[in-house]
């Protein structure tokens, strides 16, 4: 395999010594079928053992390798290097507070996530004996693309809301909210409405698409928070018109 | 732990250009607004408030807003095009979601008959301008 040498940039950061992060250039003898991250590793393994980073399927499934390549959110592990010049720069996920190097805080986001009861609920528990409950492909359809979401975290750093409103619930949340609105098995929509319609929530959303421009898995976190924004509108309306309904 | 840094590309970057030229909009809807407001009150105010009114939009500065305000319109629709599709709800009723081709090209449609009739009812051949 043909090889030759390109510069990695990668910003250093450690909490210890550095008041904030500096980068630091790598030359490394790169192959031509090498991903971004096969470089990291590189560093990591012959040049320089301190280099902190995330990393763990190398095949776009468990969303840890993300980090901005030139100034774009990308999974590393499957950006080709050839896509770059001679000269790469890789930096931590924008939006987040670094913990060291490459490597980012996403606390914030689990609680945000979680805040949205990212998981099937039902209004009544079912017995075993009931058996499984049953789903058409045709409702799998209306929320499968939602579904594939992993959390790498690409849409919060390309997100320009998030930047401004740090309580923005941001895109991937969201549109895993929404997914677990359109499963035919849920009942927990009313539950998330509060919180899906309420401060930082879907009507934050500016519609920059960013997140869906960015996102690896075509999951389209500016579509689903769209959808979920007529679809709080039309609920709020229909249980306005049930309570005056009830009243009268 | 370092502070978060705002998107490397923001606000340079080409895709995000685009995001705050349509925000920025508001600035132009805002004049337009205030015009049409003063259109209204100069209806209610009689004939020589209307001549009157009329006789200002001939100013070149009202022409050249105008103009702006029609390409600025203009772009914001065909945005409004492209991003239309994947809001709608992929089911509407009983029914799937029309595919985005159906739905962008209604948009399209829609827009070019609007602008035809506009554009022949403003140089007299259809309806009472003439």
């Amino acid at each position: 395999m043909a090889e030759h040498t390109k510069i990695i940039a990668v910003t250093r950061f450690d909490p210890e010594r550095d008041d904030a992060p500096r980068s630091q250039e790598y030359e490394v003898p790169v192959q031509e079928d090498w991903k971004v991250l096969e470089a990291l590793n590189y560093i990591k393994d012959h040049l320089d053992p301190t280099l902190s980073h995330r990393w763990s399927c190398r095949m776009a499934v468990c969303g840890s390798c993300g980090m901005n390549v030139n100034g774009e959110p990308k999974l590393t592990c499957r950006e080709p290097l050839s896509n770059y010049g001679e000269r790469v720069e890789v930096a931590p996920l924008a939006n987040f507070p670094v913990v060291r190097d490459l490597v980012v805080e996403l606390e914030g986001f689990l609680e945000k996530l979680g805040a949205l009861k990212p998981w099937i609920m039902l209004a009544k528990q079912r017995a075993p004996e009931e058996g499984a409950t049953r789903q058409s492909p045709a409702e799998l359809a209306d929320f499968k693309q939602f579904s594939m979401c992993i959390n790498c975290m690409l849409c919060y750093a390309a997100c320009p809301v998030v930047a401004n409103e740090p309580d923005f619930l941001g895109p991937a949340a969201l549109a895993t909210a929404h997914r677990y609105n359109l499963d035919s098995r849920d009942e927990g929509a009313a539950q998330r409405a509060e919180i899906m319609r309420g401060e930082g929530g879907v009507f934050s959303c500016s519609y920059a698409n960013e997140c869906a421009e960015v996102c690896p898995k075509n999951v389209d976190p500016a579509g689903a928070i769209q959808q979920a924004k007529l679809a709080n509108v039309l609920s709020w309306a229909r249980s306005f018109v049930v309570r005056r309904r009830a009243a009268s | 732990m370092a502070p978060p840094r705002p998107p490397d590309r923001f606000p340079a970057g080409p895709r995000y250009r685009s995001y705050l030229l349509f925000g920025m909009g508001s600035a132009l809807m805002l004049p337009l607004g205030f015009e049409l407001l003063c259109a209204l009150w100069a209806l209610a105010s009689g004939d020589a408030a209307w001549r009157e009114f009329q006789a200002g939009l001939r100013h070149p500065l009202r022409i050249a807003g105008h103009a702006v305000a029609g390409v600025w319109l203009t772009w914001v629709a065909l945005r409004f095009f492209r991003l239309f599709p994947k809001t709608q709800p992929f089911r509407l009723g009983p029914f799937r979601r029309p595919p985005d081709w159906l739905l962008v090209g209604g948009l399209y449609g829609v827009f070019a008959a609007a602008s035809l009739a506009l554009g022949l009812w403003l140089a007299g051949r259809i309806g009472g301008l003439g």
